[in-house]
């Protein structure tokens, strides 16, 4: 049982990937067994035994547990029908052996979340696995249920199944694991034996110095904005947000940091009317908002650059200019017609502005690289001037220099007075963009830092407010 | 490697399948001026332009409706209803008013449509579904099941008239074409009709009325088909209510040969308009050469099937 830790980010999903072959490698070798092996799908890794439970599962809904645990070994009887009886057979004896049942013929989409990471678990050892990799499974389930799950897990073990267990929560490592590999940045920085550390040694691995050394912050002394621009109370929207307030100053950027699941992107999404709020309030300049739509979050001030770019953001489909005039065409039109040259000419103040790089301007966004699609998904919200601009994981999937660019285009816009609600899982980037950070976890802020609190201190609290 | 990354192809295959299908019609017609004489005849090309008004009248609307990522298979409902009304009105309206109201009853049956595909969440193709039906069946209780006619030499201009050498409903298709192509790429309705065929949620976060402008690309789909009926009752003087059948699928074909991309975003009502002649020039063409009418089904297929597929394996490329 060997746990492989690290921050978000640290290449800990990129590096399973790798391994069944989800994605090429550039360079570097596979042993399995003992053997050198070249997996080029994860179905190919999945039938030599190594078999990956992903955060969200992988099974059929509409199918019932037994035909997904035997879907692809199913057994027929002389007249090529379905051997029903023979798989159930085999199903009843690992359910034996493992001390644990599951309704056979029920639908896999009327299970909770725990009992279908058990069938996951029961799909892979029937495809005769004999590595597992089990990539955060206790994301989503309550405190039994993982005491659950670390019995199963314990059982596997000691019928010789080795497992990788992937997570950022400290707590279940030193429980259930051997061993434990540190990443951070893409690069494995210890190994070790869980008996000769603790979980201080083990976060002082996980953060490291990291981007520090890329970025200098630049954020000096700045005269801070008494304004208050946007006052949030008691927001509620289940299961994610459960009671969030807080007040953010015109010209500031706040950063707002947690785990995966704390409800960040929730929280955006709220803020932005992209969902519906269930109690709370929302109130920028002192006037309660009451929102249905993003169009009326935008007629009040507030943007937001949402997490998936490609799938929330842009119209990759679309040419650049017209991405980057979308929210705001009517500033683009003479009696309803819209002028080109005005729309190009603000294209080209966003390209200087924010450096973007293209072939030109018609250049159809699916073909830029992410840090420059990342660059236009800001710049559309650039001519709506908006109040408050909320960016969920503006820095996710682009290489370091255009991270960089993103930093100092999120301060350059705070200068000019734009409030900034800056959502990271990144502690370290958060803690270089922002002057007040908060932490949010399980739908709620358990902690709030001023500019200059270390990365050490923040990951605590989060790691400490997640059990 | 940093500026590898950022210098892009320009991807000359997005250029071809944008425009292949321009070069595909241009080397029929040289290809057919040869083979097929009286092929370039002024005769004959009115004759083919005038037999494509109808059905590239229906064919802008249904520009909009699959480049706003729905779909429309009701318009040919739509065309026999609104035929039969401006028929059945004039006996108590002027034929002006009768145009103005079918016009009004296609819009709104559009307004339906859109309605229940975008408010309802029923699948487009479903939703029309019901309303081919529904409107089919309104058809038939409309007319008592019996042909209508009406004599209107006026009202007759619209659908056999000329405008000078050209007829009339020719006149009207390019005018159509053109309006509707300016709306598609210069209004705002156009470009939030991409935008939301491309990727509706982003055009909703980008502050954009999706619903709205969703369901107004399906207005645009029944008040066009209501004017091809306008031009079909006005060119046939009669309508029986069995009128109509497969012009949806013609309307589709043609949006689709045209290069309008099968799940939404992008398009273009010109390029429609070449599809629809394409069409034409094929049936007109095996006409001409005096091959039987089943085979242009069977020709018919496969131009739809491989102008799709060019679009859909070149995406799953990417």
């Amino acid at each position: 049982m060997h746990a492989l830790v690290g921050e978000n980010g640290a290449g800990k999903s990129t590096l399973i990937k790798l391994v069944v072959g989800a994605y090429k490698r550039d360079s570097g070798e596979i042993y399995f067994d003992e053997q050198k092996v070249e997996f080029t799908s994860p179905a190919q890794a999945f039938q030599n035994g190594l078999s990956v439970i992903y955060q969200e599962n992988s099974l059929i809904p509409q199918l019932t547990v037994i035909h997904n645990i035997f879907l692809g070994v199913e057994y027929f009887t002389s007249l090529g029908i379905l051997d029903e009886n023979k798989i159930f057979q085999q199903y009843l004896a690992i359910t034996k052996q493992l001390g644990f049942e599951l309704p056979p013929y029920e639908k896999v989409r009327n299970l909770g979340v725990a009992e279908q990471k058990l069938v996951e678990i029961l799909k892979a050892l029937i495809h005769k696995a004999k590595f597992i990799i089990m990539d955060e499974p206790t994301a989503s389930l309550s405190e039994n249920e993982i005491e659950h799950l670390f019995r199963i897990i314990a059982e596997l073990k000691s019928k010789g199944i080795s497992i990788l267990y992937i997570t950022h929560l400290l707590g279940e490592v030193f429980k259930i694991a051997d061993r434990i590999t540190v990443l951070r940045d893409g690069k494995k920085i210890n190994t070790v034996p869980v008996r000769d550390v603790d979980r201080d040694k083990v976060i002082t691995m996980m953060v490291g110095e990291s981007l520090k050394n890329a970025y200098t912050s630049t954020c000096l002394e700045r005269k801070k904005s008494e304004k208050v621009v946007l006052k949030v109370e008691n927001l509620k929207r289940k299961p994610r947000v459960k009671d969030i307030s807080f007040i953010a100053f015109a010209g500031e950027v706040l950063g707002i940091t947690g785990l995966r699941g704390a409800g960040k992107t929730e929280l955006s999404r709220l803020l932005f009317g992209a969902d519906k709020l269930e109690g709370g309030s929302i109130i920028i300049d002192q006037k309660q908002l009451r929102f249905t739509s993003p169009r009326d979050a935008v007629n009040y001030g507030i943007s937001m650059v949402p997490e998936d770019r490609k799938k929330d953001a842009l119209i990759l489909m679309l040419e650049m200019y017209k991405n980057i005039t979308l929210p705001t065409l009517e500033q683009f039109t003479n009696r309803g017609i819209i002028s080109s040259s005005k729309e190009f000419a603000a294209t080209r103040k966003a390209v200087e502005k924010l450096n973007i790089k293209s072939s030109g301007m018609k250049q159809i966004t699916k073909y830029l690289s992410g840090g420059n699609q990342q660059k236009v998904a800001i710049s559309k919200w650039l001519q709506a001037e908006p109040k408050v601009l909320i960016m969920d994981e503006p820095t996710q999937g682009i290489d370091v220099k255009a991270k960089i660019e993103v930093y100092n285009i999120v301060r350059k816009l705070a200068e000019s007075g734009v409030c900034i609600i800056f959502i990271s899982s990144e502690v370290s980037e958060v803690l270089i963009v922002s002057d007040r950070v908060l932490v949010l976890s399980n739908g709620e802020i358990i902690g709030e830092f001023k500019n200059g609190a270390s990365q050490e201190e923040v990951m605590r609290m989060i790691l400490k407010g997640s059990k | 490697m940093e500026k590898k990354k950022d210098v892009i192809l320009p991807s000359y295959w997005y250029v071809i399948s944008k425009n292949g299908i321009l070069f595909i019609f241009l080397l029929l017609c040289i290809l057919l001026s040869i083979i097929t004489p009286g092929f370039l005849s002024w005769a004959n090309i009115l004759n083919v332009l005038r037999q494509s008004s109808i059905i590239g009248i229906m064919a802008i609307g249904t520009t909009f409706v699959i480049i706003g990522g729905g779909f429309d298979i009701s318009v040919g409902s739509i065309l026999v209803l609104t035929a039969a009304m401006c028929v059945g009105l004039q006996y108590k309206v002027h034929w002006v008013i009768a145009i103005l109201i079918v016009l009004i009853i296609g819009a709104l049956i559009g307004l339906i449509n859109g309605f229940l595909a975008a408010k309802i969440h029923i699948p487009a193709i479903i939703a029309t579904l019901g309303t081919m039906t529904i409107v089919r069946g309104l058809a038939y209780l409309y007319t008592g099941g019996y042909p209508l006619y009406v004599e209107a030499p006026d009202f007759a201009y619209i659908g056999t008239g000329y405008l000078g050498p050209i007829p009339f409903p020719v006149v009207l298709l390019v005018i159509m074409v053109a309006l509707w192509q300016f709306v598609l790429e210069k209004t705002r309705f156009g470009r939030y009709a991409c935008a939301l065929g491309g990727n509706k949620e982003a055009a909703r976060l980008s502050g954009v009325k999706v619903d709205y402008f969703h369901i107004l690309t399906f207005v645009v789909g029944g008040l066009m088909a209501a004017m091809s009926g306008v031009v079909y009752a006005s060119r046939l003087l009669s309508v029986t209510p069995l009128a109509g059948q497969g012009y949806e699928l013609d309307a589709i074909a043609s949006t689709v040969i045209g290069g309008t991309s099968v799940s939404g975003g992008e398009g273009s009502v010109v390029r429609t308009l070449v599809g629809v002649l394409l069409l034409t020039i094929i049936a007109n063409v095996f006409n001409l050469m005096g091959i039987h009418i089943y085979v242009q089904y069977v020709v018919k297929g496969a131009i739809i099937l491989s102008a799709v597929g060019f679009d859909t394996y070149s995406k799953f490329g990417q």
